[in-house]
């Protein structure tokens, strides 16, 4: 009988994966070089359909391969969503490839945490050593699977450590969510029922606040508004605390306070309500709760001329903004923006703008917010065991909505300040920087070495890997074959990352070395399971053990080759497979619909084939409208409408500045702060300071800076501009790597994980990056 | 003979430097400080924060410009720089004895010396790279996200540039020299 519930229990957690695969490893006889490939020796060349990931956009690339060696990376003109282009930094994807500072071999730690030292190992070596401490931390934690976190960095592959994961049966699960976007997606979903696409091919008019579409680079966004803004269709207000190359295409720049974006949206609200200027009849079908969020945007009396005291912005300036967006609308969007983890309201300023811009009507619509259509995958499926033993995840209290990506810091300082209700001993880490990616680094390093076991999977040795005790290199993206993956959106598309080479040294897809440490420690784990877990036990008795087993048989998953499963995900669609392999991209129609309309110029669906208006105006929210208020919220203690408070306002104390990060297009996060091609375009990060403020201090372009925190300091070069105001400090991110095994990242520049201080907002947990006050002094 | 120039939507340049990374890998330039065929010219912004004058901060994507009246092939004493029969500047490192007169002559501080070659080197329309296998575009062109270039035969009025420069006003560089530059700027 319990038997029948244990089962059941059993087929409860079967999850729907796809699984990468099947590359066998051969060491290339190629030797990674310090100079760039040999050019043009030798005749046996070939063209290879492949996706880029030097950053999350996946732009379709055909690399060019002679005797073995990419020799460059053109766009492929297919992709819809990439629009034939590669950017700088997918251009120095092959400088990734050979870069001599690769990972090249499984290592186990040979010295104390952090000293960097590290013994060379076979790949059976490192499983072993993994074995035994996984098998004695789970002994003693009687099967409690959740003392093993698991993080990750977004990529394609990192889906198949996501089925390890789940496998594996821990509750906790952590990658940059919390550290990005969970505010800007949950904003937009809960209320207009979807993050969407902003359609800035025939937006007429976008206000882009804090979102740097010129030098943060989305696609197809960035390619299709730039080309549309100066006057040739597309109006632009920019809305940044700094000038930007965003700022610098722009018909308005509205220097903002840092933080007070949401006064700027309510104002802007305020206007359009007041002057009764929002699209009547679309509020009056398709809004719930209007007159409640009406009521409250009127009586709290959020006028510009309020908002100006706050933002800074002249009330004239959001007056003329609210009135040309509402008469632009619904071609008119407020751009939901990407990395939103700014301040404690940022949940809340994503709700805001979302009601902004569904206030003009501008949703589900051409030129708006648009949902798009997706061109579904057939999933292949493995069900997943169920542990007994396995405790919820600890910091789920520490926020609202702790999700299944969890609050990174939230999680990271329980652990760290003993607050965890039971230990967390170990961590599994794909490619994921936690180093570089979360606040105050100080904490990272100390919670990284407090854990018995940290197995990191990368392609570099980056400052999480030097603190890691054993690392396990994975192959470079072009060294595998990915799972397919299907892009929705206005023109969507499947689109597949191709193997150009073979795997170089003993690195290999994630999908093998998953293979290879599940067969490692998918048995003994079992034992430890048997042991404390009763439902087993009785399941042991009722049937055999060999049955029993097979649902708990980490291998399962990683059987596959990866190839084989491809072609299974896109069997519905005839040709499908083969188009995939040859050119990287397939959707259906494709060879009817594509068209090349000039020598740059390609068009991908028909005009009346794209799916701009979807949603047949049912959006995908409890009620089927816009949500104005989520009272089911207020119990959690978050707000039901967008409200101002006077918290959110933080005053800068004389001579010090408020810090904010970003972006460049050069650069991705940490992640390619060691790429020779992209150093040599951006040697370093400067730090922006105000031109008139630096001159009084006596600084001077290229005086070196000691930036401090609360929580910790670096070391960074001056930029005095006046593309930034006297109370506030920028510098990008990504530069500044401790680790000394990256020759070239090393010591260079400035680090900003090491002074921002590691608050979060109260939502989901995500982290503030612009509520650190910062002291400069030259050294 | 086709005559080769190149128009750039220059308005339409985000600063993101896809084109001179995919010049360096497509060319094998360098990867060394002040070794590049091509670069973004960036002019600051003026004016005093918040105030700061939106339309002075430009982004002017640039390489050589391909003059018909080169003085750099002017200036050269071995025939090194010399003109393809498409009407491009080229330079023959068989025969360039590293004088540089031709870095100090052109006006447009398109030319570098190659640290490996020691000759001086700069931008060909990526004819040996490129156009000699028979590719239609350069590697700035095809990688650029916004599409600022259009390279083509100025000679064929069919071609997507001599219809663009037949429809759109455009300025040149330095137009007043004499150079007679086949980089049209589109206004």
């Amino acid at each position: 009988m319990k038997v029948e519930i244990s089962r059941r229990r059993f087929l409860q957690g079967s999850v729907a994966m796809s699984v990468v695969g099947g590359v066998s490893l051969s060491t290339s006889s190629m030797i990674a070089s310090a100079g760039a490939p040999a050019k043009k020796i030798g005749n046996d060349t070939k063209k290879v359909a492949t996706l880029c990931e030097m950053c999350v956009n996946k732009c379709a690339a055909i690399a060019h391969v002679r005797n073995g060696v990419i020799e460059k990376l053109d766009p492929n003109p297919l992709f819809p969503k990439s629009r034939n282009m590669l950017c700088a930094r997918g251009n120095s994807g092959i400088q990734a490839l050979y870069d001599p500072d690769r990972l090249k071999y499984p290592l186990i730690r040979d010295g104390e945490k952090g000293s960097g030292k590290f013994k060379r190992a076979t790949w059976d070596e490192a499983y072993a050593y993994i074995n035994e401490k996984l098998t004695k931390i789970l002994d003693e934690e009687k099967d409690n699977r959740s003392t093993v976190a698991f993080c990750a960095g977004e990529g394609m592959a990192e889906h198949t450590f996501k089925t390890f994961f789940t496998l594996f049966g821990s509750s906790h699960f952590l990658n940059h969510a919390s550290l990005c976007l969970a505010t800007t997606v949950s904003g937009y979903s809960l209320t207009i029922g979807g993050y969407g696409q902003a359609d800035l091919d025939n937006a007429k008019y976008v206000i882009m606040a804090g979102a740097n579409r010129a030098e943060a680079i989305v696609t197809p966004d960035t390619m299709d508004f730039f080309k549309r803004t100066n006057g040739r269709g597309a109006k632009l207000v920019c809305v940044d605390p700094r000038f930007t190359n965003t700022a610098a295409k722009s018909d308005k720049w509205l220097a903002i306070n840092v933080g007070t974006d949401l006064a700027f949206v309510l104002a802007l609200t305020y206007v359009a309500i007041k002057e009764e200027r929002y699209n009547k009849a679309f509020v009056e079908n398709y809004f719930n709760g209007f007159e409640t969020y009406k009521e409250h945007i009127l009586s709290n009396q959020y006028t510009p001329e309020w908002a100006e005291k706050i933002t800074g912005i002249k009330a004239k300036e959001i007056y003329e903004v609210a009135r040309e967006f509402m008469a632009a609308a619904p071609q008119a969007v407020y751009y939901q923006g990407r990395r939103t983890t700014w301040s404690k309201n940022d949940f809340q300023l994503r709700r805001a703008m979302a009601l902004f811009s569904a206030l003009g009507g501008g949703v589900d619509v051409k030129g708006g917010i648009c949902f798009g259509k997706s061109l579904p995958l057939v999933e292949h499926e493995v069900p997943a065991p169920m542990y007994a033993q396995a405790k919820p995840r600890i910091e789920s209290k520490e926020a609202a909505v702790v999700g299944g990506s969890g609050s990174w810091v939230a999680f990271r300082n329980m652990v760290l300040e003993g607050r965890s209700p039971y230990p967390i001993r170990a961590l599994f880490n794909y490619k994921h920087n936690p180093m570089h990616n979360m606040p105050n680094a100080k904490k990272t390093e100390e919670f990284l070495k407090k854990l018995d076991l940290v197995v990191t999977i990368d392609t570099m040795p980056s400052d999480t890997v030097m603190l890691s005790d054993v690392i396990l290199p994975e192959c470079h993206y072009l060294e595998r074959t990915d799972p397919v993956v299907s892009y929705g959106g206005i023109e969507p598309s499947i689109a597949q990352r191709n193997k150009v080479v073979e795997p170089m040294f003993e690195s290999k897809p994630v999908m093998e070395i998953m293979r290879g440490l599940s067969a490692k420690i998918s048995k003994p784990l079992f034992e430890i399971t048997k042991k404390y877990d009763e439902d087993v036990q009785e399941a042991i008795e009722d049937d055999d053990e060999e049955t029993v087993y097979a649902e708990f048989d980490l291998t399962k998953a990683f059987a596959h080759d990866q190839e084989e499963l491809n072609v299974h995900a896109v069997e519905k669609y005839e040709g499908a497979a083969e188009i995939l392999k040859e050119k990287g991209v397939f959707y259906p129609n494709m060879n009817e619909y594509f068209k090349k309309t000039g020598v740059n110029d390609y068009e991908y669906y028909p005009e009346h084939k794209r799916a701009y208006s979807v949603r047949n105006l049912k959006f995908n929210t409890p009620s089927g409208k816009i949500e104005c208020v989520l009272d089911s919220l207020t119990k959690k203690g978050i707000d039901a409408m967008p409200t101002w408070k006077k918290e959110y306002e933080m005053a800068i104390p004389e001579g010090k500045f408020r810090f904010i990060t970003g972006r460049h297009a050069q650069f991705t996060q940490s992640g390619t702060a060691n790429n020779r091609l992209l150093l040599n375009l951006v040697p370093e990060n400067y730090a922006w300071i105000n031109k008139r403020v630096a001159s009084k201090m006596g600084i001077k372009f290229g005086d070196k800076l000691e930036v401090s925190s609360p929580v910790g300091k670096t070391t960074i070069k001056a930029y005095p501009t006046e593309k930034i105001g006297p109370d506030t400090l920028f510098f990008v991110h990504g530069f500044g790597v401790s680790s000394s095994a990256m020759h070239l990242a090393h010591n260079n520049g400035g680090n900003d994980a090491k002074i921002l201080e590691d608050g979060i907002e109260p939502m989901h947990g995500s982290s503030c990056l612009h509520d650190t006050i910062v002291a400069i002094r030259k050294v | 003979m086709a005559r080769y120039g190149m128009a750039l939507n220059y308005k339409n340049c985000i600063n993101c430097r896809a084109c001179e990374s995919a010049c360096k890998e497509e060319n094998g330039v360098l990867l060394l400080p002040d070794h590049y065929r091509i670069w973004v010219g960036v002019k600051e912004a003026e004016g005093e924060y918040p105030n700061i004058s939106i339309a002075s901060q430009t982004y002017h994507p640039s390489q050589c410009q391909h003059c018909e009246n080169a003085p750099c092939q002017l200036v050269c004493p071995t025939n090194a720089t010399h003109y393809s029969p498409e009407g491009m500047v080229m330079v023959d490192p068989t025969r360039c004895i590293l004088c540089t007169y031709c870095i100090n002559a052109c006006p447009y501080d398109a030319r570098y010396v190659d640290q490996r070659t020691m000759t001086v080197d700069k931008c060909t329309f990526c004819s040996d790279t490129r156009l000699a296998n028979g590719e239609t575009t350069t590697a700035c062109q095809a990688t650029c996200p916004t599409k600022v270039r259009v390279f083509g035969d100025l000679d064929d009025p069919n071609s997507e540039i001599s219809q663009l420069l037949a429809k759109h006003e455009y300025r040149q560089v330095k137009e007043h020299l004499g150079t007679k530059p086949k980089l049209f700027y589109i206004l």
